[in-house]
């Protein structure tokens, strides 16, 4: 019998039953605050995979980064964009379509993925603006509710309960997870960091993006709280019943973008995703 | 007339496309004002008056939602935002700027 409360035990017991990630992912996303990465070996391991390729090289020379000549190689892409974009589009073309969908009835696993890559296209937008490093901010955009899947995929009876719980009193998500299970998608999203062996960077920007004006959140927790937000504002995911959380004021000041700055970071947002959603969710 | 329209050879005209402009038979005389409908019977006699090809306004793109739909759904995903509140005056901020980009209210610069 399951007890009415999860602990992070719980997620960890079951990250056996996680998908795993191609092991070059793995090692990229882990490599994120290291400075001694043999890139040219990493790019080498990435293009044995040939899926995996094909669908980086069509982030790659997606109009979002502007190429004047189209990259056939991912150690092309490296030297177009430089290492770290293209390490973030490998890791966003493999995560997208490693979770199985439709485990658990009542979970949109579409407007899961439209939210998360949006969210990632307004962080890199944000990122740009507030001169802090864009690709840093994509990846965790993208990541960011990533434990929501863990619960999905781990405890779909129980999640289908707190999406009714969720409906029923039109709350949002997270207040019906931590009700009903205990716990929330942060912590699931946290302990699957901790197993994937995600560089602190992404653990941080994960476990602070609900709490961003707690001490040691970072600006990236400010970044992905704000751009989630702005999806929601957006619309973009797809839900009917979509909602726009509370904005935290301090967060919003942070960035001290002016109004016209703001329209601009809608516009780029809209144009990024709908083209970055057809490669990654096709 | 208007300078969005193609000349569709009669085969492919079809009932329900608007003339982009009159369409005059041999001497002169206006068979069909610019701006009409087509239907199954003009485009006969349009046959019958040997005329090969019209003018033909191109599909209107889809029309925009109108403002009072957007602010419907626009005040439904800020459902949880009191403008008053002014405690919460980020989200407040948040969707005056999303209302004015969707709405496309001119912004101050």
């Amino acid at each position: 019998m399951n007890s009415p409360h999860l602990n992070s035990a719980d997620i960890l017991g079951g990250v056996d039953d996680l998908p795993s990630l191609p092991a070059v992912v793995m090692e990229l996303l882990g490599s994120i605050d290291q400075e001694d990465i043999d890139i040219a070996v990493l790019a080498k391991k990435v293009s044995n995979d040939p899926a995996l390729t094909a669908k980086t090289l069509r982030l790659v020379n997606s109009s979002a980064f502007g190429l004047q000549v189209k990259a056939t190689t991912i150690q092309q892409a490296m030297t177009f964009l430089g290492f770290e974009a293209t390490r973030n589009l490998i890791t966003a073309a493999a995560l997208t379509g490693c979770f199985p969908a439709g485990r658990c009835p009542g979970f949109n696993d579409k407007a899961f993925w439209r939210h998360s890559i949006a969210t990632a296209a307004c962080a890199r937008a944000l990122a740009r603006r507030v001169r802090f490093n864009a690709d840093y901010a994509f990846t965790a955009g993208l990541l960011h509710d990533i434990g929501r899947l863990v619960l999905v995929s781990r405890f779909p009876e129980r999640y289908q309960a707190v999406l009714s719980l969720r409906d029923k009193n039109d709350s949002e998500l997270i207040d019906a997870e931590r009700a009903l299970l205990g716990l929330d998608h942060v912590d699931a999203g946290v302990a699957l960091a901790q197993h994937w062996h995600f560089s602190d960077t992404m653990r941080q920007a994960i476990a602070y993006h609900h709490a961003p004006e707690a001490p040691g959140a970072g600006f990236l927790a400010t970044i992905v709280h704000v751009a989630s937000a702005v999806v929601h504002a957006l619309d973009l995911a797809g839900n009917p019943d979509e909602l726009v959380p509370r904005l935290s004021s301090v967060t919003w000041t942070a960035l001290g973008l002016t109004e016209d700055a703001w329209l601009q970071v809608f516009h780029e947002t809209e144009l990024q995703f709908e083209e970055m959603s057809a490669i990654l969710m096709a | 007339m208007s300078d969005s329209y193609e000349l569709v050879p009669l085969a492919h005209l079809y009932p329900g496309m608007v003339l982009a402009d009159a369409l005059l038979d041999a001497h002169g005389n206006v068979l069909l004002a610019e701006g009409a409908r087509l239907s199954e019977a003009t485009i006969l006699s349009l046959a019958k008056h040997g005329i090969g090809a019209a003018p033909v306004r191109r599909s209107t793109p889809l029309a925009k939602p109108d403002a009072g739909a957007l602010q419907q759904r626009l005040d439904h995903l800020f459902r949880h935002n009191d403008r008053d509140d002014h405690a919460d005056w980020a989200t407040g901020l948040l969707r005056r700027y999303v209302e004015d980009y969707r709405l496309h209210r001119e912004v101050e610069p």
